[in-house]
């Protein structure tokens, strides 16, 4: 291959021809300070809140703190080469990043700059990475599925397009595990995933990459990534660049899913610059506006009104609690800005129970709306039928004698935990979730060993899928348990249990 | 909040901001005595020459150790017959106060506050080689008549600009240097030919 030069010099000439002479006007300061990613700027007496600067070096910053005599600037970038007296020049423009269908297969800094080396992305289109969310007229209820395709959230905290569910837990409890597998499970909806790693080590961030590229879902996802090693200020920007990204194909009438993992990362890293431009330091030294640092940001997930296209942000924030502790304040902040949440239990993660998810402090307050009526009908009141188990369980390790009803319910109980788990990386159709449950619900694996349960649930639904694939696809078209699939899914069953032993394992 | 003007950039906020606030007194005085341009003159007459010239008595005059009475007597000494009474009662409040050691802070300020007050700008002008007399006219008529404002010009003679100039008036900068179209330049051609070679990848190689 050999490069051609004359055509690259008839591009060069194109692009000096139609560059015009005019003089550059432009508001200038003067370096007074800089250090830890922010700098102390003398002058740009004109510049406003939010304003985009650029140093000599190249980097850009957010003109942050205006004080009577000195502009606090965060620094998007090497702050290691400005200098004292660096001259600083107002761009009058606001932080906007490469939008469109160029991102996405990408990994990018939050500034949009290719981090895959696949080099630059290639639109013309931009957007500010900070807007204010569109107002109550222009939305309408979450009433679409957002199907996370684990049994357990989809069963008990439903998630509806444009809602901001909360994965919280402490940390190694799963919260990443359940964000990748349901971006794993957006194959072939059509739905933008968001992966915003904020604060993240880069290994961890590589092996994500890893997965979704093995799973295939580099295809319709995008990775935003601010890891430990990058500035706070662009730890800070990174989920608002994030959601400008997604937000471009929710204005097309779109559907994008955006996981920030993890909130209390940025929240930290706001702090960081907050202290460091001597804003006063509030509850647990955060500042004042942490709060509004975050509701802003999860405002912006919304299902537009038909009028604009019906088009959707759902959010999966991430929220890393220290010992279990929910009451801290980042966690509370968020747990009330969010539609529900998600909450993941070592103790339960190391009992093998996994997704490690509390059913009982678990909630999802719009979900239940945006359930297909299948679903509806087989995990009806699932939710608090697990939560009464687990305060029987507890009970009956006293080692009293039960009566009949109470141990059935138990017994009903440990299948359905069982029956819950889930492996990695396995997400399933709404439908075979309803087939599984269904058998669970409706006490068909009564009589299956407790040990048994997973791998009767593995054969069966390979079964359906080998057999009675006819039937998955009904479910799936009519959404709905009729009284006529109700008795092809029992006949089955039916079907599949008589030639089928369980097996437990030794 | 020492007195650290060495060169430009190094700024103490604390100090200007001080010498703002003295300023604004000094000039209020001498206004109304109708003698703000002999005062100011001297004043920066006081900190260019005597104390550039006399770091010691600058050194006497920021130093907590020499009392005020000590400092108000060597004012007396030296300024006694020879400044504007107003001037020499300013800095004796200031020995007062312990502020004397900011009286170049408190020139600055002034000088900027009366041009202000009338109608008057700084504008530096940055060019590669020294203005010429007719130049130098046509400037100062132009930016005059564009800001209408008397303009005082200050020259800086960069080099490293090619050519054209840089006119900085306030924070906002008039660039038309050479210097700034041709990396303006460079980054257009780059950012465009960039984007063309990926997007037309094929029509630029060809096989061998």
């Amino acid at each position: 291959m050999k490069f051609n030069s004359d055509e690259i010099a008839s591009v060069l000439q194109a692009e000096i021809e139609q560059f015009d002479n005019k003089i550059d006007v432009r508001e200038v300061g003067t370096v007074l300070e800089v250090g830890d990613g922010i700098a102390r700027v003398y002058g740009l007496s004109g510049v406003m809140a939010g304003e985009m600067v650029e140093f000599p070096n190249g980097a850009t910053g957010l003109a942050f703190n205006l004080e009577e005599n000195s502009v606090g600037v965060i620094i998007l970038g090497d702050f290691l080469t400005i200098q004292e007296g660096d001259e600083v020049k107002a761009l009058g423009t606001l932080l906007s990043v490469p939008v469109g269908d160029a991102v996405i297969g990408r990994v990018l800094d939050p500034l949009g700059n290719p981090l895959d080396g696949k080099g630059p992305v290639q639109t013309s289109e931009t957007r500010p990475v900070e807007i204010i969310a569109k107002g109550i007229a222009d939305r309408q209820p979450v009433h679409e599925p957002m199907q996370t395709g684990i049994k357990a959230i989809d069963a008990m905290t439903p998630v509806g397009r444009g809602q901001r569910e909360l994965i919280i837990g402490d940390r190694k409890t799963g919260k990443t595990a359940i964000a990748i597998d349901a971006i794993l499970n957006q194959k072939h909806t059509g739905v933008k995933c968001f992966y915003i790693a904020i604060g993240q080590k880069d290994s961890a961030v590589a092996s994500i990459i890893e997965v979704l590229n093995r799973h295939g879902a580099m295809e319709y996802t995008t990775v935003i990534a601010a890891g430990a090693s990058a500035p706070a200020p662009l730890q800070y920007v990174a989920p608002y660049a994030g959601t400008a990204m997604a937000e471009h194909f929710m204005y097309q009438g779109g559907h994008s899913l955006v996981v920030y993992d993890d909130l209390s990362k940025q929240a930290t890293a706001y702090r960081q610059m907050s202290l460091l431009m001597r804003r006063p330091p509030g509850r647990e030294a955060y500042p004042g506006d942490v709060f509004y640092c975050h509701s802003r940001l999860l405002e912006r997930s919304a299902k537009l009104s038909k009028e604009l296209g019906g088009g959707s942000i759902t959010s999966l924030p991430i929220i890393e609690t220290l010992e279990g502790e929910v009451s801290a304040y980042i966690p509370t902040n968020v747990i009330s800005i969010t539609d529900g949440q998600i909450y993941l239990q070592p103790d339960l993660f190391f009992a093998g129970i996994r997704p490690a998810m509390n059913a009982g402090i678990s909630v999802s307050r719009v979900g239940g709306a945006a359930q297909i009526k299948a679903m509806k009908k087989v995990a009806g009141g699932l939710r608090l039928d697990l939560a009464a188990f687990r305060a029987l369980e507890a009970f009956a390790q006293l080692g009293t004698d039960l009566d009949p009803a109470t141990q059935a319910q138990l017994d009903r109980g440990y299948r359905m935990v069982e029956l819950l788990k889930q492996p990695q990386y396995q997400p399933l159709s709404a439908a075979e979730q309803v087939m599984s449950l269904f058998a669970g619900t409706r006490g068909h694996l009564d009589d299956v060993p407790i040990k048994a349960v997973s791998q009767w649930e593995k054969d069966y639904l390979q079964f359906i899928r080998d057999k009675h694939s006819t039937l998955l696809t009904e479910i799936t078209e009519k959404g709905d348990l009729t009284d006529e699939i109700t008795k092809r899914v029992l006949d089955v069953i039916k079907e599949f249990k008589s030639g089928y032993k369980p097996v437990v394992p030794a | 909040m020492a007195e650290t003007a060495q060169h430009e950039t190094v700024l103490d906020i604390g100090a200007e901001q001080l010498g703002k606030t003295y300023a604004r007194a000094v000039l209020g005085a001498a206004v109304r005595e109708n003698a703000s341009d002999q005062v100011l003159d001297q004043l920066r007459g006081i900190v260019n020459e005597t104390l550039r010239e006399h770091p010691k008595l600058a050194a006497a005059f920021h130093s907590p150790r020499v009392s005020a009475a000590e400092k108000s007597r060597i004012l007396d000494r030296l300024f006694g017959t020879s400044v504007h009474p107003i001037l020499l009662k300013t800095m004796k409040v200031m020995a007062e106060r312990g502020r004397l050691g900011y009286l170049g802070a408190v020139s600055r300020a002034a000088d900027l506050l009366h041009d202000e007050i009338a109608g008057r700008v700084v504008a530096e002008v940055r060019t590669a080689v020294p203005l010429s007399d007719e130049l130098r006219n046509e400037v100062s008529q132009r930016l005059a008549q564009s800001l209408g404002k008397d303009v005082r010009l200050k020259e800086v003679v960069v080099s490293t600009l090619v050519g054209g100039m840089v006119i900085r008036v306030g924070d906002t900068v008039y660039d038309s240097s050479v210097a700034s179209r041709i990396s303006q330049m460079g980054r257009v051609a780059r950012d465009g030919f960039a984007r063309k070679l990926l997007e037309q990848s094929e029509r630029f190689a060809s096989e061998v």
